[in-house]
């Protein structure tokens, strides 16, 4: 096969690969334009002709979509209690803070580990137990501690559970950062009269700073994706922005298809910008620390 | 079973004891000194706390759940529902349903992660070479991976419904119109599930290759193109052999992850048509949020802890000497 | 013909009160003196009255009511939340789940206690299993002080609001199963004839399933682009139809000791002719939800329809092609001894439950007072988005709600409501349900017989029951039947 038409099929079976990639994202996006009448046409509806913000109006501006509904008929009005504000500050009161403690307690932890061999070659092993259990197995009984607690449907339990969950994700994580960083650093400080944490805090922790901050947009975004947790250990006081898209449905028309694809739309948002940024050190994350470059 | 070695900055060790560490910040080893905790436990203790509370309690409240037939809609707290001993794990034994659920999962798992390694395996090929607007195609192949999963799950469920954009494509295809219901088949439902988990996977597997790949002995690999080898030959020979380990990893990980896959199943058929999607982590939230029998659940998420764990250490024994 | 339909027949009341068969200290003693104390409440102001006793109890206090409601049904819940607001001063928060997870969510709330809420909107037939979990509070008392004698009068179905014989939320949604009908096949003349001289009967609204069985094979011309019928035959639908069927065989689904009775020749047959119904549906059958349904029927091209109120809400739209043009009717019933058997279906409903956690349940009790009495309730039912249908007698006088349903609608739903019989109202009434639609639909796609798939659903519900606790079950089994519509229950087996 002559060198060059070898190139370019490869070259083009690539292009297939980046289109497969990139469809359900575009149909996401398409359809979160489409007007109400267009989500269920046959022949389905492409890229729409008529494209509308009433989706984006539910989704953030209720009152206003209903302004637009009165006026536009044709419109779809959908009367949801809150806009989406409320599950986006949620999601982000819950991410933020639960990220925020897993990476302080990870860091902690690992640095004991890595400096002190706390608890033996095997202890950091236990953290990775807590990833292997299927959420759900767990989350029965912590429904009922949480009840006991008085930790159910509030964000302090989230966060609670959250952090726990993400937990061996920073452990080993910043444990591999910490492990790069050289020791005699640290040591030639402590010579100089620092003690072994000041050491670390003014030496070590400045060259690991971002891989830790890595590590943080790593936890953020499995915090803001994360589902099961929120269905159960919430009901209504507190909700995520997983949980919300579940709410446009409705009685007579079902999933509100155009809704739910804004809503969706845009709640991916910020974890495609932070999974970018961070995109070098995804696999080291969703390794544990034990791929890295 | 804490020991604690302390080392000075020359990288000498010292024998095991009380920590010492000379100019601690005062206020802290005291208070330390006087409750008799190292310091470095100190540093692992709200790590290890916060673990405590979220999953060991809770583990052990699903060993006392497990012996009981705690139902909470018969108005009983969980500590004074009604033991019955083994019973639970009797009935399970012959719940088709669990069983079903369990095989159903390995089954998604044995698919899922064939199929991922072996795309992923394919694009790595594609990528030995360079070319221009090679970062550019790695940025797009890896855009599934950072979607929301639940996100992606809502836009597959538009994908396959039976007037979607795949049916349109089937029906442009075949010449004939084509509206299946893929969501509402008890034979295929199950597909638009793995292929949103294998779409928004394959390009992890995918970079860990790739990952793999970048930290291999390059010479060796140039050698071989200036051969005139084909990048065939270079990966199967040469790169294959040495991404092993790496291969292993995201095996192992990947599979422990698509084992307890959710969220896919929940948002495009919540394990219906009867049953027919369900897999084990569907099937606990049903027996457990939608019938209520909490009890018997935990049971079978005990089974469910027992079998996951020890799978995952027997295999990750060979795997930690590797890395 | 319109005579029939001005009154109301026997008050819900004295249904209750006269159907204490069986167990008569469970049924009996939570109505005797109920509204005794409340004689000074006047039904037409019961708004008012409520609205200020509940201002009285909440005195300085900061009190506010938080209301767990399905998604989309905020249009017909936050008007009423509003002038309640205006009148007490107490302030309404709106939490919405989605609507099928609200009886799982009202009921994890008895295992969580977070008290996120004090009033909810669950479906009627998760009240058995809610009330059984500790999470409803028991309304009797505050009925007893502040229900007048004639406010359940005026509503006509109020069979899912009582579980045991005590009061646990009042409904809001005139949620019965009624049919729809092509009426211009219906009286074309040519089709009239044509039928006639081949059944012997004349072609017209069907009253037996028989007839209208007949009637859709007869329309069912798929090379013409006809269809009989736009019936259900996905899986959560079908087990409605049977139960119709099934009914109007004239047999109650469990005998007096709970054996199942739904594997019986009736049954069996109920689900044969159900089966071969299939055969003169539209294509979309087996998987069209709701919304495809309405479209699916607005299109014209078939002849038959089922649904509730918020079908003929498209119908009548602009939306609908069929606008207009359009016949009602009773869910079909049976010959029963020679005679004719209605049972119409009342299978969903939305009630105003109070939560065991509330601190206030009183004040959210006289919420729901306020808001199912007969003013807030036509303001609820009146949104033309929203899913809360007809339930009161004065709700079809209302000229906005006429326009939105159509007079002629009125007449059929109101008719459907007055007789429709009760969902399966037991604990575990999911349970139960689950193994009829798995089996049902098994049998309509051929894996299993139709004598094979009841037997296997009869010893799932012995199981079931077993589980449930039978002498519990048999207590609410007898107070339900015993509150069977009148005219049916005693034509029942």
């Amino acid at each position: 096969m002559p060198r060059r038409l070898a190139i370019f099929l490869r070259r083009m079976a690539v292009v297939v690969a980046m289109v497969i990639a990139f469809f359900p994202i575009f149909w996401l996006f398409s359809t979160s334009v489409k007007p109400y009448d267009e989500w269920a046409a046959w022949p389905p509806v492409w890229i729409s002709d008529h494209p509308t913000l009433q989706n984006y109006r539910i989704v953030f501006f209720p009152k206003a979509a209903r302004a637009f509904a009165a006026k536009q008929s044709g419109s779809l009005d959908y009367k949801v209690s809150g806009s989406a504000w409320k599950a986006f500050e949620d999601s982000a009161i819950i991410s933020t803070c639960a990220t925020f403690l897993s990476i302080l307690f990870g860091t902690l932890a690992a640095f004991s580990i890595v400096r002190f061999r706390t608890g033996g070659p095997n202890y950091a092993f236990q953290f990775l137990t807590v990833r292997m259990m299927p959420p759900i197995a767990v989350v029965v009984p912590i429904v009922a501690l949480f009840s006991m607690l008085r930790l159910a449907d509030t964000y302090f339990g989230m966060i609670l559970a959250y952090t726990a969950f993400t937990l061996p994700f920073s452990i080993w994580m910043i444990r591999s950062f910490i492990e790069e960083a050289p020791q005699e650093l640290e040591g030639a400080a402590m010579i100089h009269g620092m003690g072994q944490m000041e050491a670390f805090i003014k030496v070590t922790l400045p060259l690991v700073k971002g891989g830790i901050l890595a590590t943080a947009l790593f936890i953020f975004i499995l915090n803001w994706s994360e589902f099961l947790f929120a269905l159960v250990l919430t009901s209504g006081n507190v909700v995520t922005v997983t949980l919300q898209v579940a709410n446009y449905v409705s009685a007579s028309s079902g999933k509100l298809y155009g809704v739910q694809a804004a809503m969706g739309a845009i709640s991916t948002l910020p974890v495609i910008l932070f999974g970018y940024i961070i995109q070098r050190h995804l696999v080291r994350g969703l390794t544990f620390g034990a791929v890295k470059r | 079973m804490i020991e604690t070695e302390a080392r000075d900055g020359a990288g000498g060790v010292h024998a095991a004891g009380a920590l010492h560490v000379e100019a601690e910040p005062v206020g802290r080893s005291g208070l330390l000194a006087r409750l008799g905790i190292p310091f470095n436990v100190a540093l692992v203790l709200p790590a290890q706390l916060t673990i405590m509370v979220v999953v060991v309690v809770p583990t052990l409240i699903v060993l006392w759940l497990a012996v009981t037939d705690w139902q909470p809609t018969q108005d009983l707290a969980w500590w004074q529902a009604q033991f019955i001993w083994f019973w639970n794990f009797n009935d399970l034994w012959y719940d088709q349903r669990f069983i079903n659920a369990l095989i159903r999962t390995v089954f998604v798992v044995g698919v899922c992660i064939g199929v991922e390694l072996s795309l992923a395996l394919a694009l790595a090929l594609l990528f030995v070479e360079e070319w221009w607007w090679k970062r550019l195609a790695v940025s797009v192949i890896i855009l599934p991976m950072m979607v929301v999963p639940v996100d992606a799950a809502n836009a597959f469920f538009m994908l396959f419904n039976d007037r979607g954009p795949i049916n349109h494509m089937i029906t442009v295809l075949i010449g004939r119109p084509f509206t299946f219901s893929w969501l509402s088949d008890p034979t295929w439902a199950m597909l638009p599930i793995m292929l949103c988990e294998i779409w928004q996977w394959t390009p992890l597997m995918f970079l860990m290759v790739l990952t793999g790949m970048m930290a291999l002995p390059q010479n060796q690999v140039r050698a071989a193109v200036a051969l005139g080898a084909s990048p065939v030959r270079i990966f199967r020979r040469i790169v294959l052999p040495l991404l092993m380990p790496v291969i292993g990893i995201a095996v192992l990980i990947r599979s422990i992850e698509t084992f307890k896959i959710f969220d896919p199943v929940y948002i495009l058929t919540r394990g219906q048509p009867g049953g027919a999607t369900e897999t084990i982590s569907m099937y606990m939230y049903n027996g457990a949020f939608v019938y209520f029998r909490m009890g018997y659940i935990a049971a079978a998420a005990l089974i469910v802890l027992v079998l996951v764990l020890s799978i995952c250490i027997a295999l990750s024994k060979p795997l930690k000497r590797h890395t | 013909m319109k005579r029939l339909f001005n009154g109301i027949g026997p008050s819900r009341r004295d249904v209750l009160k006269a159907g204490a068969t069986g167990l008569a200290g469970f049924a009996m003693s939570p109505l005797l003196g109920r509204g005794a104390h409340a004689e000074q409440w006047a039904l037409k102001n019961i708004h008012e009255t409520a609205a200020a006793k509940a201002k009285e109890l909440a005195g300085s206090r900061n009190v506010s009511l938080k209301i767990m409601q399905p998604s989309g049904s905020l249009g017909n819940v936050k008007p009423v939340g509003d002038l309640w607001t205006k009148a007490t001063g107490i302030p309404v928060h709106y939490l919405e789940v989605p609507l099928g997870e609200i009886n799982q969510k009202v009921l994890l709330e008895a295992v969580s206690k977070s008290g996120s809420f004090d009033l909810a909107l669950p479906a009627t037939f998760g009240i058995p299993d809610l009330a059984e979990s500790g999470i409803l509070v028991n309304l009797d008392k505050y009925a007893q002080k502040y229900e007048p004698t004639d406010y359940q009068k005026d509503v006509l179905y109020t069979i899912g609001d009582y579980y045991k014989g005590s009061l646990y939320g009042y409904q809001t949604d005139g949620d019965t199963y009624l049919m729809f009908y092509n009426k211009d096949w219906l009286d074309n003349a040519d089709e009239q004839k044509g039928f006639s001289d081949k059944h012997g009967y004349a072609l017209k609204v069907p009253d037996t399933w028989e007839q209208l069985d007949a009637m859709m094979e007869w329309f069912h011309r798929p090379d013409k682009g006809m269809y009989g019928g736009a019936l259900f035959r996905t899986q959560y639908f079908i087990a409605w139809e049977w139960w119709g069927r099934f009914h109007a065989k004239g047999f109650y689904p469990l005998a007096d000791d709970l054996t199942p009775q739904i594997n019986n020749d009736a049954g069996i047959a109920a689900l044969e002719e159900l089966i071969a119904a299939s055969k003169f549906l539209y294509p979309g059958a087996r998987t069209n939800g709701l919304f495809e349904n309405f479209e699916a029927f607005g299109k014209g091209d078939k002849f038959a329809d089922i649904g509730w109120g918020g079908t003929q809400k498209f119908l009548n739209s602009d939306k609908s092609k069929i606008k207009g043009r359009l016949a009602f009717g009773d869910m079909p019933g049976g010959m029963v001894n020679g005679e004719l058997l209605r049972t119409p279906y009342f299978n969903w409903g939305w009630n105003y439950v109070v939560s065991s956690v509330s601190p206030d349940p009183e004040i959210a009790y006289l919420f729901s007072l306020f808001a199912c009495s007969p003013v807030m309730s036509t303001i609820a039912v009146r949104d033309p988005g929203g899913y809360f249908d007809p339930i009161r007698g004065i709700h079809y006088k209302d000229p906005q709600i006429q326009k939105t349903y159509t007079e002629e609608f009125l007449v059929a739903h109101k008719h459907s409501m007055i007789n429709s019989i009760p969902d399966f109202y037991l604990k575990g009434q999911g349970e139960y349900f689950d193994e009829l639609r798995v089996n049902i639909a098994a049998a309509d796609a051929g894996t299993k017989t139709a004598k094979a798939a009841l037997d296997d659903c009869a010893a799932s519900w012995e199981r079931i029951t077993r589980r449930m606790g039978k002498r519990s079950q048999s207590v609410q089994w007898h107070f339900l039947k015993a509150n069977y519509p009148a005219g049916i229950r005693d034509r029942l087996k």
